[in-house]
């Protein structure tokens, strides 16, 4: 999987590329307009990242020049500009997914993958991690093939680590994005905790041979066998 | 709150009338003093006349000399023995036993020496009554009441015209003033006046609030682009502590430790965004609204807030009494809400309760917490904070009054063991 990264403040270019790298993905990277336009004009990517405030022009009108091409690449910009104009324009423009800075890389993780799975509707819908399997568009859970029965944000809880698997996710990336922007309290993320304790308990009664585990202090991992 | 003053123009009308009660006291006694004397001055020369026709008549009729009492032409002589007297004219004012209305009555007489056609010297006295004058007195008294009642009305009158007039121009800029809300770009305009100072005020006004407004709307840029300018660096500072505390296997200490840094740094996140909301609010850049259903959404999102709820030990109960529906951005609807439920839901304590009432265009909601009522005045009020509270951002019920005013939702706080706040929505806000 090929991903190009159009963004040019250097700290969050290379720190997105060293965490998608760590995913297996091959990380392209542009820094300024022209630069993304050359490489969108001469590579194939998977999915393209694009910030909307580039030197040397705007990441609309680079999105505006890859649809011109029918390019089928996944697109999500992501700006520093969290208004719902950009978000409105670039969606209608044929963005996937808009993300506004700041945002979690497991959060990144999470949007590249539904991208690009929606992308390529010949690819399984399903994501597996272990002996779980997760159908996000059905919403069911299966172990073993036994159906598993999970309320809405225990899913949702579910679905996050399993596009993450074997990652650092912390505390407020889980709340944001389970439980919305709006749950913006610390004090709050206690309750995360009691949330995550009764997945997995359905997750180890059901016999799932993956499980959370407290990163002290910062958070959750799903390990995976 | 500032005592209401009083109105220009009673002011002005109480000082005048209390300055015109000496003023019309010491013009009416010097009018009085002028007026006595004139009339005594018109006596005494009426006494004089009356002398010298007397004393032409002794000589003319000695017999007249024989008059020791007032007769009808009210004079006595009285024969005094020889020697000298001073023959000048003495004026004296005295009371003297008036027969016709059985009193002592006020008279004026001349008393003078004469010698007759002998050479004999004779006492004149010539006595004119001064009974007039009590009754100038009580005239000039009932004159002078009714002058005074006369100007007070009048200068009340004029004063009110004047002052109307006059002011006009002032009351306007005023009313202006008064309605005027910094952000708003409201043009002020001029009222006409041909005053030159009122006409002054009103350019120093105008480009006074012009400076405001300037300075208003550079200090919203200020907060938004500030706000938008942080964003890149705490992503980056944000992602790069993701990436280490995932890249490295650290003893427990020091995991905690990044914690710690990776919570401050989050809370950071909050407190911008939340800042950048409020200033997105002032710029109005949540204008596309549609019909939303207040007693719905607040149904819905109660469902995502049960968990916490749950974990606290809180019971939630909403009471629908009728549906608001809202014309309000989606968004701010979501904002304003969720705030309010996750108010109720931090300050509270464990195994209290929340009460929620939706009625016709009534929104309340109804937590236990501390019992002491808080500061109406200042929770509304950005970066304020109850108590000690390190992770609240003291901007969320900011957010909640800046999103109800900018739709004209009327925010209230009130105590009465619980903590109640509410939302009143207009009737019809279809057309705004």
């Amino acid at each position: 999987m090929k991903i190009l990264v159009v963004e040019d403040e250097p700290g969050l270019r290379e720190v997105i590329k060293e965490s998608l790298e760590k995913e297996q993905y091959i990380v392209e990277t542009a820094h300024d307009y022209p630069t993304g336009i050359d490489k969108i004009g001469s590579y194939d990517y998977d999915c393209v990242l694009i910030d909307i405030m580039l030197p040397g022009g705007s990441g609309l009108a680079l999105l505006e020049e890859l649809k011109s091409l029918q390019k089928k690449e996944a697109i999500i910009i992501i700006s520093a500009k969290d208004s719902v104009d950009d978000k409105v324009k670039g969606l209608d423009l044929g963005a996937d997914d808009y993300l506004a800075k700041p945002f979690h890389l497991a959060e990144l993780h999470a949007r590249i993958k539904s991208a690009i799975r929606r992308k390529n509707h010949n690819g399984d819908s399903f994501v597996e991690v272990a002996n779980i399997r997760l159908s996000p568009e059905l919403r069911t859970v299966s172990i073993n093939n036994n159906e598993m029965v999970l309320n809405r944000k225990e899913f949702d809880l579910l679905y996050y680590f399993m596009i993450n698997p074997n990652r650092l996710v912390n505390k407020p990336a889980l709340a944001e994005s389970v439980w919305g922007d709006y749950i913006d309290q610390s004090d709050s993320l206690d309750f995360v905790y009691s949330q995550i304790k009764n997945l997995r308990k359905k997750l180890k009664d059901a016999g799932a041979e993956a499980d959370i585990q407290a990163v002290y202090g910062m958070g959750y991992k799903m390990i995976a066998p | 709150m500032q005592k209401k003053g009083i109105s220009l123009q009673n002011y002005t009308l109480r000082y005048l009338l209390v300055a015109l009660l000496p003023v019309i006291a010491i013009w009416a006694g010097l009018f009085y003093a002028v007026i006595t004397e004139e009339v005594y001055d018109n006596i005494d020369d009426g006494l004089k006349n009356s002398k010298l026709l007397i004393i032409r008549e002794t000589y003319a009729h000695p017999e007249l000399l024989n008059a020791p009492e007032y007769g009808i032409n009210q004079y006595k002589i009285e024969p005094l023995p020889k020697g000298s007297y001073d023959f000048s004219d003495k004026f004296i004012s005295t009371f003297e036993f008036m027969e016709y209305d059985d009193d002592d009555e006020p008279v004026r007489l001349l008393q003078t020496v004469f010698n007759d056609a002998q050479g004999n010297p004779h006492r004149l006295t010539i006595r004119a009554s001064l009974i007039e004058e009590d009754e100038l007195l009580e005239d000039l008294l009932l004159a002078l009441i009714g002058l005074y009642i006369m100007l007070v009305m009048s200068i009340a009158i004029l004063n009110r015209v004047v002052l109307k007039r006059a002011w006009k121009p002032f009351y306007g800029l005023l009313e202006k003033l008064r309605l005027y809300k910094p952000g708003k770009g409201q043009v002020f305009e001029n009222p006409d006046s041909k005053v030159a100072e009122f006409k002054t005020l009103a350019n120093e006004l105008r480009e006074m609030l012009q400076r405001n407004e300037a300075t208003f709307e550079s200090q919203k840029q200020f907060i938004e682009n500030a706000s938008h300018e942080l964003q890149t660096p705490l992503a980056i500072s944000l992602n790069k502590l993701e990436l280490f505390a995932e890249n490295n296997t650290l003893p427990e200490e020091q995991m905690a430790e990044l914690g710690k840094i990776s919570d401050t740094l989050h809370r950071l996140v909050r407190l911008n965004k939340s800042l950048l909301m409020l200033s997105k609010i002032d710029n109005h850049q949540y204008d596309e609204t549609e019909e939303v259903n207040i007693t719905i959404l607040t149904s819905q999102l109660l469902e995502d807030f049960e968990p916490l709820a749950e974990h606290r030990n809180i019971k939630i109960s909403m009471v629908v009494q009728g549906n608001i529906a809202y014309k309000i951005n989606k968004g701010l609807a979501v904002a304003l809400l969720s705030n309010l439920i996750k108010n109720a839901i931090i300050h509270n304590y464990e195994g209290g309760t929340i009460s929620i009432n939706s009625s016709k265009g009534l929104f309340t909601i109804e937590n236990t917490g501390s019992t002491k009522t808080l500061y109406k005045e200042m929770i509304f009020k950005r970066f304020y904070r109850e108590g000690s509270n390190e992770q609240s951002t003291g901007l969320g019920l900011a957010l909640v009054k800046s999103i109800a005013d900018s739709n004209h939702i009327t925010l209230g706080y009130s105590f009465n063991g619980n903590h109640i706040f509410s939302l009143a929505f207009p009737e019809n806000n279809s057309d705004s």
